[in-house]
């Protein structure tokens, strides 16, 4: 036990003196606080500065009723032209002109038949942004249904009623009871437990994988082995480097922790209004959810790591090792990939599979854990059998990284590898 | 009598894929010994030391070390190893990987810093504690290593192969090292293909060639009781002009005619005296005549026939 303490200390002091370890920290929530601050000015300031003008050919009227509805955008300056129909070749030259010399980012031709087939055009510099001609096209709906009603005999002020918008307040409920919860911030917490777990669990995973390959190609393998027993030294490694892992994610934490309680001052630095900030939407994380968060890093990274560590026992270099750990990373990869669309559905069939599957569990339970509530068996049975898993594939692991250190040369076949195990 | 052996291998045997590594080798250490073991590349000798260490395990046969049952990994705190393939963490600073060396094997933290300082001041790198191994020259890093091996104090030096690889100041200290330490009571057993070193170093010798032993025992005795008579003859003219009395069966069994001097090993109830006649005889002036035990190599080449020798064995990149 002594020993491989000892194996722990060391491997979790060098990686964390390591300018890669003090980098991806300090960036972890230096980049969180810059997602949040992007997140708000982009719903902020959605709408950019924009000169439009709105051009009316047609008998007068539509224009300036459209005009009206297109410039309720504060950032939207639109200035109203009302020109002859047999005018507007020329009118077009010159605005077009106009838009070459930036004096405007746009213009939009209104004629009289809009009214009838719903068809405007608008020429532009700004047609590739998705956000102006969304609420373009969404302002200009509204701007012909109330020159449509009006033209029927209904009053424009009841339209403007009418359309008065909706606002749905959404609420989280678990376990039968109701949370603070709104809808975007449990996605939101669902979101970055699935980035968080992917991340660690891959690149830990590697770290370990690195590690093992390291010692086998500098040579030290064979000093390590005449003292220690290779399960002491593969544990330890693993131990060590998860510490690493479990030790960054506190710091993360903390500092999350810190960004979201005093959100309002560190975003002012950003210019963001304060009260703005406090409007994000923010999770509200459980004891139960940090527990299930990290029970589930610390099996899937023992999971991975255990296969990254056979991998590397198995190759003779670096090089090798990243090739040999192809099905390894896809195992991983693929599914997390996949389980984007958890998601979207947390109490789908997909999701309750993929939170059982001991390879994929690591990741699908916690995000469906933020996203839904699960039942508690289910959660049971999850760690259970990936318990299992982890303790075959521990096995499996161990008896081929006890062979593959010591041995050079050519890599070993599906059949050797076998016969590895079987010794 | 209780069995002082340090080292106390019987009958062990080991398999690979396709080839017998070690065939039946039984070999004592006796406490206090320095220890050869000799034999050219892919005899098997790192595949024994590797058996030693419980690095790998014997297919047959069993190792005792100390008298006790319990395994080379279990008593790695009263056994430095040095293997064959070099090699250290290139990016821990010189004290910390030393520590942690001697860590693994049960020193405790103080005491392996106090030790590993004294070893590098003993050895000039004191300045070099700090820094990382990958700073440090390749004779420097040879030094690490070898410090790694000594610094928990072990009974036991198993050394693979120490002297290749290291360059010749750096030998020599080691030798000096390993000499002091003989004295002082450490047992050292150490494998080379080179027999001309362990015929400086030795007291004990077991000669192994394609997995088996070819002999074992004290150095003096296996002279003794191998290789007959010998006689060394350098004459001014060259040797050519000698030639003749060499091919005179009768009297020399052998000739190893190395140009500036012969080493003859006589023939059944030859004479020397009559050699040293018969060569002043031819009318050459004598300038080197000596009766001469064999050489380590002589008898090891005679025993096991020069293919032997020098060619490799097969399968030699497993046992590597």
């Amino acid at each position: 036990m002594r020993k491989i303490w000892v194996v722990i200390r060391r491997e979790f002091l060098e990686k964390v003196r390591t300018k890669w370890f003090i980098i991806s920290t300090v960036l972890g929530p230096t980049l969180m606080l810059g997602f949040i601050a992007v997140s708000i000015m982009m719903a902020e300031g959605g709408v950019a500065q924009r000169r439009i003008a709105v051009v009316d050919v047609g008998s007068g009227g539509l224009g300036e009723q459209l005009w009206r509805v297109v410039s309720a955008p504060e950032q939207w300056e639109v200035r109203l032209m009302e020109y002859e129909p047999a005018a507007l070749e020329r009118v077009t030259d010159s605005l077009t002109r106009a838009v070459g010399l930036e004096e405007l980012d746009g213009y939009l031709v209104v004629t009289d038949d809009a009214i009838e087939s719903g068809t405007l055009e608008y020429r532009g510099s700004n047609v590739s942004s998705l956000t102006d001609m969304e609420v373009l096209q969404r302002l200009l709906q509204q701007g012909l249904m109330i020159a449509r009603l009006d033209r029927v005999g209904v009053d424009p002020r009841l339209v403007s009623e009418a359309q008065l918008p909706v606002r749905m307040r959404t609420v989280s409920i678990r376990d039968g009871r109701e949370t603070e919860e709104s809808a975007e911030s449990v996605f939101l917490l669902a979101y970055v437990m699935w980035i968080v777990l992917y991340i660690a669990i891959l690149l830990y995973g590697l770290q370990v994988m690195g590690s093992v390959v390291e010692e086998k190609t500098t040579r030290v393998v064979e000093v390590l082995i005449s003292s220690l027993k290779p399960f002491q030294l593969l544990a330890g490694k693993v131990l060590g480097v998860g510490a690493v892992g479990l030790f960054q994610m506190l710091v993360w934490g903390v500092a999350g922790w810190f960004i979201v309680m005093r959100r309002d001052v560190i975003l002012e630095q950003f210019g963001v209004d304060a009260g703005a900030a406090q409007a994000i939407p923010m999770p509200e994380v459980s004891g139960a959810t940090v527990a299930i968060f990290l029970t589930y890093f610390v099996l899937g990274y023992f999971l991975y790591a255990a296969m990254f560590a056979a991998v590397a026992a198995m190759s003779n270099s670096e090089a090798e090792a990243r090739q040999a750990q192809t099905p390894v990373v896809m195992l991983f990869v693929i599914p997390s990939i996949l389980m984007l669309g958890i998601l979207q559905q947390p109490g789908g069939g997909m999701a309750v599979a993929f939170s059982l599957i001991p390879f994929t569990a690591p990741i699908a339970m916690p995000v469906r854990w933020a996203g839904a509530a699960v039942p508690i068996h289910e959660v049971v049975a999850s760690i259970a059998f990936l318990a299992i898993a982890l303790w075959a594939v521990t096995w499996v692991a161990g008896r081929i990284y006890r062979v593959g250190i010591l041995m050079y040369g050519k890599r070993p076949g599906i059949r050797e590898l076998l016969h590895w195990v079987r010794q | 009598m209780p069995n002082d052996a340090v080292v106390d291998i019987d009958c062990i045997t080991k398999r690979f894929a396709g080839h017998t590594a070690v065939r039946e080798l039984t070999l004592k250490v006796e406490r206090g010994a320095v220890y050869g073991l000799l034999g050219p590349n892919g005899a098997g000798k790192t595949t024994t030391i590797r058996m030693i260490m419980n690095i790998i395990v014997p297919d047959a046969g069993s190792v005792r070390l100390f008298g006790l049952s319990r395994t080379g990994r279990d008593l790695s705190e009263r056994i430095g190893y040095l293997p064959e393939e070099r090699g250290l963490y290139r990016k821990m600073k010189v004290m910390d990987l030393l520590v942690f060396l001697a860590e693994t094997k049960g020193v405790g933290h103080a005491k392996a810093k106090h030790d590993a300082q004294a070893w590098l001041d003993r050895l000039g790198l004191s300045d070099w504690a700090q820094q990382k191994v990958d700073q440090l020259s390749k004779g420097m890093q040879q030094k690490v290593q070898f410090i790694s091996t000594l610094l928990h104090g072990p009974e036991l030096l198993i050394l693979d192969e120490p002297f290749s690889g290291f360059d010749p100041v750096n030998t020599q200290l080691m030798k000096d090292v390993v000499l002091e330490l003989a004295r002082g009571g450490t047992t050292v057993l150490f494998s080379t293909h080179i027999m001309e070193q362990a015929e400086k170093l030795c007291d004990s010798v077991c000669i192994i060639a394609r997995g088996e032993k070819v002999l074992d025992g004290p150095l003096a005795e296996v002279k003794r009781t191998h290789g007959g008579k010998h006689v060394i003859v350098a004459v001014e003219q060259g040797m050519a002009s000698v030639d003749r009395v060499f091919r005179d069966s009768s009297l020399v069994a052998a000739a190893d005619n190395y140009g500036q001097y012969a080493e003859l090993e006589l023939a059944e109830g030859a004479d020397p005296q009559r050699v040293l006649e018969l060569v002043l005889g031819a009318g050459a002036r004598v300038t080197r005549f000596e009766i001469a035990e064999p050489t380590l190599n002589k008898i090891f080449i005679d025993i096991v026939g020069p293919e032997a020798a020098t060619a490799r064995a097969e399968g030699e990149s497993a046992d590597a």
